[in-house]
């Protein structure tokens, strides 16, 4: 990391901890005693890493997700939709084959999720690469349908009759759930989450392709001009990306909830983009930085049980995160040209 | 006779660590036309851009009418009747020439609908200048001889006593450059204070009164019109004695044609290509003269497989190289240098290294060491090859991507305004690497706006008029650069002289 | 015969009309925002604070009006960090128009709490005794209120004022080039301060009628994307203001045709119903990528934000 790079990180950090301590403040609740709660509440007991860690999994994802496209220049905020598809295709192999043996549900689930994400991933990147149609804005308006389709089948065909009124499927035979630390809520998400992650760390630092996405990534002009396919890239990206997220859907799916049921996901996909972008896209920084964030998530839902404190305050502290990181390092250029001058 | 107008006091200004100008002292007067003179990256917009209020000094100062100026911003000059012809106008392509005028006028009435009679006025000096001018078509759609009209109203409108005019020839005809030299005098007869940014020495003799020369940031002569020979002047700009020794490649001894496009067609937004037919034979220049945006760079686009076909066909060596399909890519086997490298031709984020080595990366193998040598070879400054291609001058990165297309023997060359923003050494130099190519045995295309340089060295010269080659001339020391203008603005000869 | 068939369709017609209203003013203000070259998904963040303000100053008022006034003050309110983002610290334009609807959002449900199963006072009806002999016309005023020609007085106001006014045609020209902008004497920054702001206060007063005249009631993210389909719907308008209104009308019409479903009694999932807005936005997206078109009237400024 180069030193201006950690200098804008350290101030973007500082500036984050003074408006945390501010909007505690401006709610009425003792600051530093909150910031201490949080901590505490994050990584203080065995019970609290669990947490964190089960937070920590789908956002991992869903960042690696926001990632994958990024690289490639493009600003993909569909992890959100694309985990909600890689449930229903994940489910929908469990519902398929319930009697598979564990060797084989488990990666036939996993496969048809990450197909899932593909396919939902997919279509945006299609519409980009043939028609130029924003994929920002498309990935965020499929995010709406695909979370209705959820709905959609809970409440209906795939309800489980058994549950009386609550919509959600038949909870998963045993073979189908994803195997987890015992005693805690760490599971083999996790796990692949971290492969993933070195993973393409390597695909997109020292693999045969690497070069070509920088290329296209830097000018797509340019690599068109030696050859490089932007429409094939971006298709790609968007599909690989997809079946990450939706990967993230299955893990909530079978590892925390046990069956299909709506609001599998408290915004990861949202909260996965502001990870990648804070990493700027480079895997191996977005897995500290899930945790980091994974924690705050975790905290404030302890915060709201034990403080009264509502989760939503998570929401406003990773917009507030993600504001800052994004004025920080303009303010620090205006500042460096200014005592120049 | 009364005391300059405007007044430069020892004006630096600097961009972060670089010296654009160089405390520079100048005086500009009433009723004369003040030509300053430099190369590219002289610092001579720059200097004018102090005045303008873009770039205030930052050190020393300017005044006006012998009182510190207190433009802060284009606004402010406006009001102290100042007005710029900048290069590339400045305009709104995308909005009417009435909107662009009156979008410069300081005295635009809050409505703007077309019953106001308080906007005839920003629209009388146009129909004055150019009645042929229809203000309600967009600017997009004139010729460029006609956005200057445009731009000369606006400033002529905020009553302008001191109009800088920056670079205003390069974009001309011949013709429309006779006549711009006879508008300026005219100005400066009526008593404004003229200044004529330039690089050509054409400009400077038909109508400068005083020639302040720039080099490196500074002014470093100012002398009346006449009182030094042209060659001092010209040593003076370039610092040190450069002849030009442009050599023309060797001519052809037996035509074997290489390159074929056979009834090309093209479209892109604004723009089409039709039945363009050419051929180039082996160690062939063939140069093509226009109009700047007469389909220059899409027919470039097209060559180099960028742009799809409609119809037709571009063949090198036997091969099709045409794209027919935007979902098809293919690398071009030609040595390509598109016009402004920083946006079509490098990857400003990667090495200079990555940069030379873009060819093989696409293709997924490996970056060659020995590409080092061509830094140096095409004087690519600084020749750091892990040094970001984002952090070099723009002729720098010209000379960045002539090392790469032009490094290695080719089989076809094609080549875009090739010498655009270079100092006149480079310029010998890429020419001479362009010129070995074709002795090497390519087909080399040259596209260009340099009338002189073409006629100095292509073999044939094809003239492109909106988006048709309209003819292909033998380049044997009978053509004239009256027939050629002729034939790029479709006018007559006798027209253009009139 | 007739007169039914009339009272079917100023029935549908008034529910199009309402229910695209607060998504008209949204993608109105995101237009103008647009047209000086700034794309601000923040503006989903701007509606339902707006939505979550107004609800709660008109429950606490009992007056509409004053809602639908807080509502508007607190989208432009929330605009201005989104200013402040954009034209101070020259941050990415996508990323902080998310900042600032997750600020929204976290914001919104976390103070919107207290909001949730609240009455608000609602706008009074048009229509009045001598109109509801009138065919079409009485059924039409006497289910509506005056959001909807408020809604259709904006957009007709705004396409004029682009047109027709100095501040107007100064807007224009940021969008095509700031620097050439600034070339001729204009303060792009100010002028897309403006634009920003009057969008975020069109956006604010949009999720105000959502919430105090169209639902009446605050749900915790009640907008549920209608300020970014607002963001994809500028591109369907070609960027004028006056082709807000028809495109927001299609949008308005899937809304009415997927509730009219639903209570005749179909068979069909509600929940797939109700993706269906969002579907017929992908594809009237696509259509307007299809035709050909010689001009697309994006605002030259906006392509780079926009690749």
């Amino acid at each position: 990391m180069s030193r201006s790079a950690f200098t804008t990180g350290l101030v973007t950090a500082l500036a984050f901890a003074v408006l945390i301590l501010v909007f505690f403040a401006l709610l009425g609740k003792p600051p530093f005693v909150m910031v201490s709660n949080l901590v505490i509440y994050a990584v203080g007991d065995t019970y609290s890493i669990s947490q964190t860690f089960a937070k920590t999994t789908p956002i991992l994802l869903c960042a690696l997700a926001a990632a994958v496209p990024g690289r490639l220049g493009l600003i993909s905020v569909g992890a959100e939709g694309q985990l909600y598809a890689g449930a229903i295709a994940g489910t929908g192999a469990v519902l398929l084959a319930p009697a598979l043996p564990a060797v084989l549900l488990v990666p036939f689930m996993l496969a048809s999720a990450a197909l899932g994400g593909a396919a939902y991933g997919c279509v945006p990147g299609l519409l980009r690469a043939r028609l130029q149609i924003n994929e920002t804005i498309t990935t965020l308006v499929l995010n709406y349908v695909s979370v209705l389709l959820v709905n959609a089948l809970v409440f209906g065909p795939w309800k489980d009759p058994e549950s009386q009124g609550w919509p959600a499927t038949a909870f998963f035979p045993q073979e189908a759930i994803l195997p987890s630390l015992p005693g805690t809520r760490i599971h083999l998400g996790l796990l692949l989450a971290i492969v993933f992650a070195i993973g393409l760390h390597a695909f997109f630092t020292r693999g045969p392709s690497s070069q070509k996405i920088r290329i296209l990534a830097g000018n797509r002009k340019v690599g068109e001009m030696f050859g490089l396919n932007f429409g094939f890239w971006v298709v790609a990206m968007m599909s690989l990306g997809g079946a990450i997220a939706g990967i993230a859907g299955i893990a909530e799916v079978s590892a925390i909830q046990g069956r299909l049921q709506p609001n599998i996901s408290l915004g990861y996909g949202l909260t996965g983009f502001l990870v990648a972008w804070l990493s700027r896209h480079q895997p191996l920084v977005i897995v500290p930085v899930a945790f980091l964030v994974g924690g705050l998530v975790a905290a404030s839902d302890a915060l709201q049980l034990f403080a009264k404190v509502p989760a939503s305050s998570a929401v406003i502290l990773q917009g507030l995160l993600f504001a800052t990181a994004l004025a920080v390092p303009g303010l620090m250029k205006q500042m460096r040209l200014g005592f120049g001058r | 006779m009364s005391g300059p107008v405007v007044e430069f006091k020892a004006a630096t200004k600097r961009f972060g660590a670089t010296v654009a100008v160089d405390t520079a002292t100048l005086d500009i007067r009433s009723g004369e036309v003040l030509a300053v003179l430099g190369e590219n990256g002289a610092g001579k917009s720059t200097l004018m851009k102090m005045l303008y209020g873009i770039h205030p000094p930052s050190e020393g100062h300017i005044l006006i009418d012998g009182k510190p100026s207190a433009v802060q911003g284009p606004a402010d000059a406006m009001r102290n009747g100042i007005g710029m012809v900048f290069q590339h106008f400045s305009q709104f392509p995308a909005l009417s020439v009435r909107d662009n005028l009156l979008l410069a006028w300081p005295k635009t009435p809050f409505w703007t609908g077309r019953r106001n009679a308080g906007i005839a006025p920003a629209l009388a000096t146009l129909a004055e200048l150019a009645p042929h001018i229809d203000p309600d078509v967009r600017v997009a759609d004139l010729s460029v001889g006609e956005q200057q009209l445009v731009e000369l109203s606006k400033v002529l409108n905020i009553s302008a006593r001191i109009v800088i005019f920056d670079e205003p020839t390069s974009v001309l005809t011949p013709a429309e450059a006779h006549n711009l030299h006879g508008f300026i005098r005219r100005l400066a007869d009526d008593g404004m204070a003229v200044i004529l940014i330039t690089h050509k020495l054409a400009d400077v003799t038909a109508c400068a009164d005083r020639i302040a020369v720039m080099r490196r940031g500074a002014i470093v002569d100012v002398s009346a019109s006449g009182e030094k020979p042209i060659s001092s002047i010209v040593s003076l700009m370039m610092g040190k004695e450069i002849k030009r020794t442009l050599t023309a490649p060797k001519p052809i001894k037996q035509r074997v044609e290489q390159l074929f496009l056979n009834n090309v067609c093209a479209k892109a937004p604004g723009m089409e290509l039709r039945n363009i037919s050419l051929r180039i034979a082996k160690g062939e220049v063939l140069g093509i003269a226009g109009v700047a945006g007469n389909g220059q760079s899409l027919l470039a686009d097209v060559i180099a497989g960028l742009h799809p076909i409609t119809s037709g066909d571009v063949v090198l060596e036997g091969q099709s190289i045409a794209r027919r399909d935007v979902r098809q890519t293919l690398a071009t086997p030609l040595g390509y240098i598109p016009e402004q490298p920083r946006e079509n031709a490098v990857v400003e984020d990667m090495t200079l290294l990555r940069n030379l080595n873009l060819r093989a990366l696409a293709a997924g193998s490996r970056v060659d060491d020995e590409a080092l040598d061509l830094l140096s070879r095409f004087n690519v400054n600084p020749p750091e090859p892990g040094r970001l291609a984002g952090s070099l001058s723009g002729g720098n990165l010209q000379k960045l991507v002539s090392a790469r297309e032009l490094g290695t023997p080719r089989s076809g060359v094609l080549a875009c305004y090739p010498t655009m923003g270079l100092d006149l050494a480079a310029i010998e130099m890429v020419y001479q690497e362009l010129f070995a190519q074709a002795e090497a045995g390519a087909a080399v295309i040259w596209i260009s706006e340099d009338l002189d340089d073409l006629m100095l060295a292509a073999h044939r010269i094809a003239i492109l008029r909106e988006g048709e080659v309209v003819a292909v001339k033998d380049n044997d020391g009978t053509l004239s650069r009256d027939e050629i203008g002729a034939l790029m603005t479709g006018l007559r000869i006798d027209e253009v002289a009139a | 015969m007739d007169a039914e068939l009339f009272a079917i369709l100023a029935a549908w017609s008034v529910a199009t009309l309402r229910s695209a209203t607060p998504l008209i003013f949204a993608t109105l203000g995101e237009t103008l925002t647009q047209r000086v070259g700034v794309i601000n998904l923040g503006i989903e963040g701007e509606m339902l604070m707006g939505a979550c303000v107004g609800f709660a100053v008109g429950v606490a008022t009992n007056n509409p009006w004053l809602g639908l006034m807080a509502g508007a003050f607190a989208g432009a309110l929330l605009s201005l960090v989104y200013a402040f983002l954009v034209l101070v610290t020259h941050a990415n334009q996508i990323g902080s128009g998310l900042a600032v609807w997750m600020i929204a959002l976290g914001t919104t449900s976390y103070f919107g709490r207290a909001l949730v199963g609240q009455q608000v006072t609602p706008l009074p009806n048009l229509g009045s005794d001598w109109m509801d002999d009138i065919p079409f016309l009485g059924v039409l005023f006497d289910q509506m209120t005056m959001a909807v020609p408020l809604a259709i007085a904006a957009v007709l106001f705004a396409a004029w004022w682009l047109a027709n006014t100095r501040p107007g045609m100064q807007w224009r020209a940021v969008g095509e080039s700031a620097v050439v902008a600034a070339e001729n004497g204009i303060r792009p920054r100010l002028v897309r301060l403006h634009a920003i702001v009057v969008g975020g206060l069109l956006a604010g007063f949009g999720g105000a009628i959502l919430s105090v005249d169209y639902t009446q009631t605050w749900a915790q993210e009640m907008t549920k994307g209608r300020g970014l389909i607002a963001v994809g719907l500028v591109i369907v308008a070609r960027w004028k203001p006056i082709l807000v209104l028809p495109i927001c009308l299609v949008f308005g019409l899937a809304e009415v045709a997927t509730l009219r479903v639903q209570s005749a009694g179909f068979a069909v999932s509600p929940h797939l119903l109700a993706a269906v807005p969002y579907l017929v936005v992908l594809l009237i997206l696509i259509v307007s990528h299809i035709m050909p078109r010689r001009d697309t009237g994006m605002p030259a400024d906006l392509k780079s934000v926009f690749a």
